[in-house]
C-alpha cells in the first residue's frame, strides 16, 4: 500500500461526505431505538 | 495444561508452606456416575488442548527462534496461500479442528449431556432442595419431613477470634441425608433470589431459581460426607451458605428417616401447649442467633439502611397484631410470618415451625433493649396460620 | 497526558476547532487526535481505579477468614471492578485507539461527524461518576453503597439491592449511549471518508476489527440497556418482567443480559485481533499473511457470537435440545478463530523478527489468548460446564481472555502507536520490564485460579474453605506484583507525553508499513488535508 498525496479535498466534497455521513448516522440511530423499543415487547 | 502446572509445582515448591501441602490439580475425587464421566471427559479434553497448545506454539516458537532479523533472515514475501499444495496445509489445521469439536469432543459430551439431563427414567426417590437467603431448606415429599440446613461454623472463626475448624464453612447443623445406590431426583427452586446448589464430588451443579423448578438427580456410589457450596451470588451470605451431603447404607436412611420423623411430629406438638415466657425467651435466643443474627446482628443493632436494627424498631415496639387478632400489614407478627416484599426479609412461616416463630418474636419483644414485656404462644400462631389458609 | 500531546510537541500553536486554550479547549476539542487521547487518558485512569479495587479483594482472600472487610463491601468491588474495566478501560481504551488511527489509516482529516464525537467522549466521566458515586454516599450514609450483584445485575437479586443498582442502571445507560455515538461515527467515519482508492477489501485491518466492533454494539447495546430499564421499572414501578409471583421469569433476564453479554466479550477483542496483524507485519518486516481470511473470519465471529449467548447459563435448566444447540455452535467459534492464529503465526513465519516491546506483547498475547480460546472450547461442553461453571475456573479463563487478551492487547496497540502520537520514543528497557513482569505476575495470578476452579471453589465468595488457602495466597501475591508492575507503563507514558525520548521518525518502525506511517510523528493538526491515492 504506497499513498502519494492527490488532490486537495474540496470544501465542497468534504461536506457532501459530512451530509452522507449524517444521513447514515441518524439511520444507525434509529435501528438502535428500534431494536430497545423491540425489547419491550418480548414475552416469556 | 500440563506444562503449567509444572510451573506452578516449582513455584509452589519455594513458598513456605504451611501444613496442608494436597495441592488439587483436578477434580476432587468423583462420588456418582456422572462425576465419573465429567471427570473422565475433563481428562480427555485437558489432554487434547494441551496437545494443540504445545503443538500450534511449538511451530511459533520454532519460528521466532530461527526467523530473526539479528540472525540475519530474509523476510519471505508470501501473503496467503499460493498452489494446491498450500491450500492443503492450509485447510489441514481446519479438518482437525473439526474433527475435534464436533467428533473428539462433540461425540462423548453429546452423550454426557443427555445422561445429565435424564432425571426421571427410574429415579428411586425425590428430594427438594429450597434456596433462602443464606440457608438450604430440604424436604423429602414422600415422607413428610422438612427442616433447614444452616452453616454450623461459629462467627468466631469467620472474624479470625478463634482457631478454623477442619471444614470451615464447609459445616452445616443439618446435612442433607440420601440413601448411597439409589437413583436421587433433586428438585429445586428458591424463595428469593437466584442460587446454586453445588457439590463438587456429584459432578452436578443446578440453580435453584424463585417461582420455578429446576431438577438435576445424583446417584452416590460411596457412604460418606460430600461437601459443596452455593455458587450462584446471592447477596452477602453468598460466601456462607454451604451443601453438606450425608451418603449412608440404605437401612440407616430408612432408621434415620423414621427418627426424624418422629423428632418433626414433636416439634409440632409443642404448638398445643401453654408456654411459659422463660421457656419462649430461652428458645427464641437461639432461633435468633440461627436465623436472624446474619442480617439484624447478634445485638439487634442491624445494618442500616439494608438490614434494619430491631433495636429500638417501630415494628417490634410496635402492635404484636391488629386490632381485630389478626397480623395487620406492617405489625410485628405480620412482618416476621409474611416477611417484606422486595427486600431480604423472608417470610419466615415458610421455614419456622410455631414454637420457633411465638420464641423468637417473644424474644425481640424483649431484647435488645426492647420492653415490650409481651409475649405470643405458640398455639396463637398454629391458629394464625390456619385461618390463612 | 496533557496538552503536548497533539500541539507544543511538534511546535504548533492550538488552532482550530474552538480557538479555546487550556481546559476549554479539552471540553469543546472536535478533532479526533484530542478525543482520542482524552478517551486514552481516561482509560488508563479507570485502570488505576478498578485495578484498586480488585487489590483490596485480593488482599482479602489472601487468607482464610474476613480481615479486611465485610462481605457487603466485598460483593461492590467485584461488581464494580468488573463494569468499571470493561465499560471505562477497556472499551474507552479501544475507542481511543479508534478516534486516533481510523482518520490517519483511511486517509481522513477527521472522523467524520466530529461534535458528535466530542459528545460520545464527555458522556465517559458522568456515567463513571455514577458508578462509584455510592462508595462515598454510603460513607456520608447515604444509601448502603455500590452495586452488589456482580456487574451481570441479575434478577431477582438486582430486584432486591440498594440505590447503588440504580445508580449502575443509569451509568449502564450513558456508557450506552457513549458507546452507540461512538460506534456509528467510527461505522460512518468508514464508509465515507476512505482515500481515493482504498476500497473495502484494502481497508486495515484494525478498522474492519473496529468495522464489526461497532455493528456488534450497535445491535447488543440496545438489548442490554432495554434489560437493565426493565429491571428499573421491575425495581420502582410495580412491573413483574422478572419475578416469577407476576407471571415473569429471573431467567429471561439472563437472556436479555447475555445477547448483549457475549458480543461484549468480542466487542472488547475485536479491536484487538485488527490491530495484531499490524504489529505482528511491522516486526516480521513481511506483509500481513490470509488479510481476506481475515476479514471473513472477523464476520463469522460477529455473526456467530450473537447467537451464542446460552452458554453463560449452562447450569440455570435449559431444555436438551437448546443445551446442545448453543454447546454446538460455541465449539464452532473456534474455527474462525483457528483462522485468526493461523494468519497471526503464517505472519510470523520467515519473516526477520525483532522483538521489541510491542512485538513482545503482541507475541504474549498470542500465547496467553491461546489459553483462553482453549479453555473456552472445554467450557463449551455442558456437562464438563456442570462442574466449572460458576467456579475460579471461569474466572480464569475470561481473565485469560480480558486481560491477556484485551489489556495486553491494548497495550500492544499503545507501545506500537506511542511514536506516532506523541512523537517520541518510548523507554525499551522500561518496556521490556513492564512486559515480562506482567507476563510472570498475570500468570502466578491467574494460573492458580484454574485449579482452584477444579477442586470447588466458586466465585464471588468473600471467603474460603482452608484448603483453598495456598493458591488464593499465590494468587493474591501475584494479582500486587501485576498491578505495582503497571505503574512501569504509566511511567513510560508520561515520560513520552512529557517530550522525554528520542525523537521518532515518521516511520517509527522500520517494517512498519500503511497511511498513518507517511504523516509526521506526531502528525498535523488535520490530519490528511491532502488525501493520498490508495494503489
Amino acid at each position: 500500500m504506497s499513498a502519494q498525496p492527490v488532490s486537495q479535498l474540496s470544501g465542497a466534497e468534504l461536506d457532501r461526505r459530512r451530509a452522507a455521513s449524517r444521513k447514515l448516522g441518524w439511520a444507525l440511530g434509529a435501528v438502535v431505538l428500534a431494536f430497545y423499543l423491540l425489547g419491550f415487547f418480548i414475552q416469556r | 495444561m500440563k506444562r503449567p502446572v509444572s510451573l506452578l509445582t516449582a513455584l509452589s515448591a519455594c513458598l513456605p508452606l504451611t501444613a496442608r501441602a494436597d495441592y488439587r490439580w483436578s477434580f476432587p475425587e468423583p462420588a456418582t456416575p456422572i462425576a465419573r464421566d465429567t471427570l473422565a471427559i475433563h481428562n480427555e479434553f485437558m489432554l487434547i488442548i494441551t496437545v494443540l497448545f504445545v503443538v500450534v506454539f511449538a511451530i511459533m516458537i520454532y519460528s521466532m527462534a530461527r526467523h530473526r532479523k539479528s540472525l540475519g533472515h530474509e523476510p519471505a514475501q508470501f501473503s496467503g496461500p499460493r498452489g494446491r499444495l498450500q491450500w492443503f496445509w492450509v485447510l489441514v489445521p481446519f479438518a482437525i479442528l473439526l474433527f475435534i469439536d464436533f467428533v473428539l469432543m462433540g461425540i462423548p459430551a453429546f452423550h454426557a449431556v443427555i445422561e445429565m439431563e435424564d432425571t426421571r427414567t427410574r429415579a428411586d426417590m425425590v428430594v427438594k432442595v429450597t434456596g433462602y437467603q443464606w440457608k438450604w431448606q430440604y424436604e423429602y415429599p414422600d415422607d413428610g419431613i422438612k427442616f433447614m440446613s444452616n452453616l454450623a461454623t461459629p462467627p468466631e472463626q469467620i472474624g479470625n477470634a478463634a482457631p478454623k475448624g477442619e471444614h470451615y464453612l464447609l459445616e452445616v447443623d443439618n446435612p442433607l441425608v440420601l440413601p448411597v445406590g439409589r437413583k436421587v431426583r433433586v428438585l429445586l427452586t428458591s424463595t428469593d433470589v437466584i442460587h446454586t446448589w453445588w457439590v463438587p464430588q456429584f459432578g452436578v451443579k443446578r440453580d435453584a431459581i424463585p417461582g420455578f423448578i429446576r431438577e438435576t438427580w445424583v446417584r452416590i456410589e460411596q457412604p460418606g460426607i460430600y461437601r459443596g457450596q452455593c455458587a450462584e451470588l446471592c447477596g452477602k451470605g453468598h460466601g456462607f451458605m454451604p451443601v453438606v451431603v450425608k451418603a449412608v447404607s440404605e437401612p440407616e436412611y430408612l432408621a434415620w428417616r423414621d427418627a426424624k420423623k418422629s423428632e418433626l411430629a414433636q416439634a409440632a406438638s409443642g404448638s398445643d401447649r401453654v408456654w411459659s415466657k422463660d421457656e419462649l425467651l430461652a428458645q427464641g435466643k437461639e432461633v435468633y442467633a440461627q436465623q436472624c443474627a446474619v442480617c439484624h446482628q447478634p445485638e439487634g443493632q442491624g445494618l442500616p439502611p439494608a438490614f434494619p436494627a430491631l433495636a429500638g424498631s417501630k415494628v417490634v415496639n410496635g402492635p404484636l397484631l391488629g386490632m381485630d387478632g389478626r397480623p395487620a400489614a406492617g405489625s410485628h407478627v405480620d412482618r416476621v410470618m409474611n416477611g417484606k416484599e422486595g427486600t431480604a426479609m423472608q417470610a419466615f412461616k415458610n421455614t419456622l415451625t410455631d414454637v420457633e416463630l411465638a420464641a423468637v418474636i417473644t424474644h425481640e419483644r424483649n431484647s435488645f433493649g426492647n420492653r415490650m414485656g409481651d409475649m405470643i404462644q405458640p398455639a396463637q400462631i398454629k391458629a394464625l396460620r390456619q385461618e390463612a389458609k | 497526558m496533557n496538552t503536548a500531546t497533539t500541539t507544543t510537541a511538534n511546535g504548533h500553536a492550538p488552532h482550530g476547532d474552538g480557538h479555546y486554550g487550556g481546559a476549554l479547549r479539552w471540553l469543546t476539542t472536535t478533532n479526533h487526535k484530542d478525543i482520542g487521547t482524552m478517551y486514552l487518558t481516561f482509560a488508563l485512569i479507570m485502570f488505576f481505579v478498578g485495578g484498586a479495587m480488585i487489590l483490596a479483594v485480593r488482599a482479602e482472600l489472601f487468607q482464610p477468614g474476613l480481615q479486611l472487610m465485610q462481605p457487603e463491601f466485598f460483593n461492590q468491588l467485584i461488581g464494580v471492578h468488573a463494569l468499571v474495566m470493561i465499560f471505562a478501560a477497556l472499551m474507552p481504551a479501544a475507542t481511543g485507539f479508534a478516534n486516533w488511527q481510523i482518520p490517519l489509516m483511511i486517509g481522513a482529516p477527521d472522523m467524520a461527524l466530529p461534535r458528535l464525537n466530542n459528545w460520545g467522549f464527555w458522556l465517559l466521566p458522568p456515567a463513571a461518576i455514577l458508578l462509584t458515586l455510592p462508595f462515598p454516599l454510603a460513607l456520608l450514609g447515604i444509601g448502603d453503597g455500590a452495586i452488589a450483584t456482580g456487574w451481570t445485575f441479575y434478577a431477582p437479586l438486582s430486584v432486591q439491592g440498594g440505590i447503588g443498582v440504580d445508580f449502575a442502571i443509569f451509568a449502564v445507560h450513558i456508557l450506552g449511549i457513549s458507546s452507540i455515538l461512538g460506534s456509528i461515527n467510527i461505522i460512518v467515519t468508514i464508509f465515507n471518508l476512505r482515500a481515493p482508492g482504498m476500497t473495502m477489501m484494502k481497508l486495515p485491518l484494525f478498522c474492519w476489527g473496529w468495522l464489526i466492533t461497532a455493528f456488534l454494539l450497535i445491535a447488543t447495546i440496545p438489548v442490554l440497556a432495554g434489560a437493565v430499564t426493565m429491571l428499573l421499572t421491575d425495581r420502582h414501578f410495580g412491573t413483574h418482567f422478572f419475578n416469577a409471583a407476576g407471571g415473569g421469569d429471573p431467567i429471561l433476564f439472563q437472556h436479555l443480559f447475555w445477547f448483549f453479554g457475549h458480543p461484549e466479550v468480542y466487542i472488547l477483542l475485536l479491536p484487538v485481533w485488527g490491530l495484531m496483524p499490524h504489529v505482528l507485519a511491522t516486526f516480521s518486516r513481511k506483509s500481513v499473511y490470509g488479510y481476506k481470511g481475515q476479514v471473513y473470519g472477523f464476520v463469522a465471529i460477529g455473526l456467530l457470537s450473537v447467537v451464542v449467548w446460552a452458554h453463560h447459563f449452562f447450569t440455570a435448566g435449559l431444555p436438551v435440545p437448546a443445551l446442545l444447540y448453543f454447546m454446538y455452535s460455541t465449539m464452532s467459534i473456534s474455527l474462525p478463530l483457528a483462522v485468526l492464529f493461523f494468519c497471526w503465526i503464517a505472519t510470523m513465519w520467515r519473516g526477520s523478527m525483532s522483538f521489541e516491546t510491542p512485538m513482545l506483547f503482541a507475541v504474549g498475547f498470542i500465547v496467553l489468548f491461546g489459553i483462553a480460546g482453549l479453555t473456552g472450547l472445554v467450557l463449551a461442553d455442558v456437562a464438563a460446564d456442570a462442574q466449572y461453571h460458576h467456579s475460579y475456573f471461569v474466572v480464569a479463563h475470561f481473565h485469560y481472555a480480558l486481560f491477556a487478551g484485551g489489556i495486553m492487547g491494548v497495550m500492544t496497540g499503545v507501545y506500537y502507536w506511542l511514536p506516532k502520537w506523541t512523537g517520541r520514543m518510548y523507554s525499551e528497557t522500561l518496556g521490556k520490564w513492564h512486559f515480562w513482569l506482567t507476563v510472570l505476575s498475570f500468570n502466578l495470578t491467574f494460573m492458580p485460579q484454574f485449579f482452584l476452579g477444579l477442586a470447588g471453589m466458586p466465585r464471588r465468595i468473600p471467603d474460603y474453605a482452608l484448603q483453598f488457602a495456598e493458591f488464593n495466597a499465590i494468587s493474591t501475591v501475584g494479582a500486587f506484583i501485576l498491578g505495582i508492575s503497571q505503574l512501569l507503563f504509566a511511567w513510560n507514558i508520561i515520560q513520552c507525553v512529557r517530550g522525554r525520548g528520542a525523537p521518532a521518525a515518521s516511520r517509527a518502525w522500520e517494517g512498519a508499513t500503511g497511511l498513518e506511517w507517511e504523516l509526521s510523528s506526531p502528525p498535523p493538526h488535520h490530519s490528511w488535508e491532502v488525501q493520498p491515492r490508495v494503489k
